[in-house]
């Protein structure tokens, strides 16, 4: 007979071996997947998860994707660790964008090195501004942040299309749906010579670093988890609770500008429509994936990332649709929940007595 | 008919705890049985499972020698079993009688005739035609037996009933069940108050840790072997010393008022009171009398007016709890696991919530991990607080080594005053006892303490003053030597 106990106490190790575990058995479903699409699961995954990377170009691309997927799951961190569920990060990102594409266009016939600072700040500035709409509305009028955090994803998309459709579209680009190209120095920097990796690395890293400083080393850190478990004690303790909720909406919405000034400044170079394929969304689970950690985020960021080049490459050698990369990331999501299960109770096995 | 009850071997096991352990029970019609333990004892599902709420995982349940199948609570009820559950199962904006029509089958007319006989006959009196909400707790209690009682029930089960009534509606209560009881009614009564089942009962069940501890007859027992049974260890009785206490005035409250925007609160009106050093002021009432809007105000989480609040000769009304905690005063509030500490964070993490400036656990808005786990540890070994992991979850440690750990937390940096809420609330008899004691030791070193509870033996034992709190108004401030339980139970019902 098998036995469901409750564990003591979750052990370090559990914690970090259950998104391992998510991991591979994502990788055993999606080989059934592939099996019954007709394939050979392990070549399928090869192509998947394997030949994506395999070359220089490739991991580069690899540490493109992760980049975005990093810094905005830093910044959910600090929002789902105490507790409030921002899952508007993608609006974040494009209302982030598009205030950082007006600055940079402002500037594009210009060169200097003051215009990349000014544009990246305007970034991180419209993720704060967009993100502080939930927070308010949520502190000072009680509505529910998961609904307004997510409807306002689709106003800023609407507001970006509006933009590069109409009075920011290039007026010399034949009526398509972007903008000018901003000028060279309003561009992250490119890292090496045919590789789009850029600067913005540099962004998450640094964002990653500070993220763990202030979280586990600051009293602000502190206040803030507190506040995230429980607003009755942080009103006990003295803390200004409600000072706390924005202040994570705000951090969370820069570092989501923040991936947006990375997106449309980096390989790009203009504001069109598609300025983020989802990655707002998909962040979410790399938060979780990662254990709200910021190492863990790190390789969550890598593993989620190279769903989205091996849904690429599927597409072109398997002709199987892109959007197998959403089942994967859906499938790491599922099973790390449930796995997740193990994290509270264990299995006991006892001989068939009675 | 005499009716036969007997629980046969029941075990019942939830992931991570034995709820009920090869539980076997037998009962008989024209007695009052007592199901007594402490909280997680295991009543509850005991209870739940002859009440069809609980399938259990073993064991069967014989109702006059015939097999019950309980799957739900209708089976339950179809088998005469009724239940009188300690949270009310009614609703607020309909009608008594709407209310008792519900889950009937029989014709209005008839059910009203049936009603007011039933209510004659053990004197309730509650006017059917009134919404659910403007009735007391007592009476609402009514309402729930009375919607047994339709049924004509063989088995009639009441958990804590009477932890919501006042001294004056518990007694009526007792009196309805002996009737029953005569009536050939089989009557369990579910209960940690020692007392009521001394008062009350016939036969007690003890139960521990999901185990039958014993059964015997109550004029075997007294109240010490009961809680000796309860808890499995001998309990010393404690006692305050009176002494002479000074005449140093610590706290002033002057014309406090509180007016709150949510209707589920209470209103505080004109609250004043002051207190010397080393005395306690216990504060009784029925729970939901605005204590909890008292123990936020003086607190600091609800801030009012600078001069209605006098301590130490400053006037503090306008500051938060860090602020005032400045100026030594130290906060027990009633929800250990909501408000007093967090449970998912380590016990030393709990222990930076109450931070002064002085304590250095934040130098340069920079934790101060190891400064930090020092006083902790200090807490652990002067507060008896049974665990040696500082990094320990708060989760993992039992309520009374949790409020230990608050306790000895607030205490710990000897602030002048103490305010505390419900501080034994749920606890076994080990911890409460351990608590007084404490209590009572910061009073004999001349600290004192604002005891906010609704445990009126709790009060009367630790009390140097006591006044009542009844719909937010604080009642004169009585002597604690010329205070009974009795008169208490008038002043928390309203009465004068």
């Amino acid at each position: 007979m098998i036995k469901i106990v409750k564990r003591d106490q979750p052990s370090k190790a559990i914690f970090f071996f259950t998104p391992v575990l998510a991991i591979f058995l994502t990788l055993i479903a999606g080989g059934i997947i592939f099996y019954i699409l007709g394939f050979k699961p392990f070549e399928a995954l090869k192509f998947f998860f394997i030949v994506p990377i395999a070359d220089k170009y490739g991991f580069s691309e690899l540490l493109l994707k992760a980049t975005p997927l990093c810094l905005i799951a830093i910044g959910l961190s600090f929002c789902f660790k105490s507790n409030n569920w921002n899952i508007g990060a993608e609006g974040q990102l494009t209302f982030g964008a598009i205030v950082s594409g007006g600055v940079a266009l402002l500037f594009y016939d210009q060169e200097g090195f003051y215009i990349l600072p000014i544009v990246i700040l305007a970034g991180a500035i419209g993720g704060m501004i967009y993100a502080s709409i939930p927070a308010i509305l949520k502190t000072y009028f009680n509505t529910n942040e998961i609904l307004v955090s997510l409807m306002l994803v689709y106003v800023s998309k609407l507001i970006l299309d509006y933009l590069v459709v109409g009075p920011w579209s290039n007026p010399e680009g034949f009526n398509f749906p972007e903008t000018r190209q901003f000028s060279d120095s309003a561009r992250l920097p490119l890292l090496f010579e045919g590789l789009r990796i850029h600067a913005g690395i540099f962004l998450a890293l640094a964002a990653v670093v500070i993220s763990w400083f202030v979280f586990y080393k600051t009293y602000l850190g502190f206040q803030m988890k507190v506040s995230g478990f429980s607003l009755k004690t942080a009103k006990y303790a003295g803390y200004k609770g409600k000072k706390m909720i924005i202040l994570v909406f705000l951090i969370s919405g820069a570092c989501a500008g923040l991936a947006g000034v990375g997106e449309i400044t980096g390989p790009i170079g203009q504001l069109h429509r598609e300025v983020s394929p989802d990655y707002g969304f998909t962040a979410i689970i790399v938060a979780f994936l990662g254990r709200l950690h910021p190492v863990g985020i790190i390789f969550a960021s890598l593993v989620v990332a190279i769903t989205y080049l091996g849904a690429e490459t599927a597409q072109i050698f398997m002709q199987i649709p892109k959007y197998t990369g959403q089942v994967f990331q859906g499938m790491i999501l599922f099973f790390l929940l449930a796995s997740d299960y193990l994290l509270f109770f264990k299995f006991k096995f006892i001989g068939s007595k009675k | 008919m005499n009716t036969n009850l007997k629980i046969s071997n029941v075990t019942k096991i939830y992931p991570g705890c034995i709820a009920n352990d090869d539980v076997s029970l037998e009962f008989n019609s024209g007695k009052i049985y007592a199901l007594l333990g402490e909280n997680g004892a295991g009543k509850s599902t005991l209870v739940k499972i002859l009440s069809g709420v609980v399938i259990p995982d073993e064991g069967k349940i014989y109702l006059n020698k015939n097999i019950l199948k309980l799957n739900s609570p209708s089976d339950a009820k179809k088998n005469d079993i009724g239940m009188v559950f300690q949270h009310f199962n009614l609703f607020e904006t309909l009608s008594v009688f709407e209310n008792l029509i519900i889950d009937s089958d029989e014709q209005r007319e008839s059910l009203r005739e049936k009603i007011d006989t039933i209510m004659k006959k053990y004197n309730f009196s509650v006017d059917l035609d009134v919404p659910v909400l403007n009735l007391s707790a007592g009476q609402k209690q009514k309402v729930e037996i009375i919607r047994c009682l339709i049924r004509s029930p063989k088995v009639l089960i009441m958990d804590e009933p009477t932890s919501v009534l006042t001294e004056q509606e518990t007694s009526e209560l007792f009196l309805s069940l002996k009737k029953f009881s005569e009536e050939g009614i089989l009557i369990i009564y579910i209960t940690h108050k020692l007392k009521e089942v001394m008062q009350l009962c016939d036969e007690v069940a003890v139960m521990r840790r999901g185990k039958l501890v014993s059964v015997s007859q109550i004029d075997n027992e007294n109240i010490e072997s009961l809680a000796n049974k309860m808890v499995g260890q001998d309990l010393k009785t404690i006692k305050k010393k009176k002494e002479n206490t000074s005449s140093e005035q610590l706290i002033k409250i002057t014309n406090l008022n509180f007016t709150s925007e949510d209707p589920f609160e209470t209103n505080l009106v004109d609250i004043n009171f002051s207190l010397n050093r080393g005395e306690c002021l216990g504060v009784a009432g029925i729970s939901g009398n605005g204590q909890s809007e008292l123990f936020q105000v003086l607190s600091g989480e609800i801030i009012s007016n600078k001069n209605s609040i006098e301590f130490n000769k400053n006037f503090i009304g306008d500051l938060n709890p860090q602020e005032r905690r400045e100026y030594l005063m130290a906060f027990s509030p009633e929800d250990r696991l909501e408000q007093a500490a967090i449970p998912q964070m380590a016990i030393f993490e709990n222990v930076a919530l109450n931070n002064f400036k002085s304590s250095n656990f934040f130098n340069n808005g920079l934790i101060n991990e190891s400064k930090i786990k020092e006083h902790s540890k200090k807490i652990i070994s002067e507060f008896n607080v049974n665990t040696d992991n500082i990094d320990l979850k708060s989760q993992f440690l039992s309520g009374g080594n949790l409020q230990k750990l608050i306790i000895g937390r607030e205490l710990i940096t000897s602030p002048d005053l103490l305010i505390c809420f419900n501080p034994t609330w749920g606890l076994d008899v080990g911890a409460i006892n351990y608590i007084h004691e404490t209590l009572i030791k910061i009073n004999e070193q001349n600290k004192s303490i604002i005891l906010i509870s609704t445990d009126t033996d709790e009060l009367l034992k630790l009390s140097d003053k006591i006044s009542v709190i009844h719909r937010g108004r604080l009642s004169k401030i009585m002597n604690a030597e010329d205070v009974t339980s009795e008169k208490l139970g008038i002043l928390m019902g309203g009465g004068n």
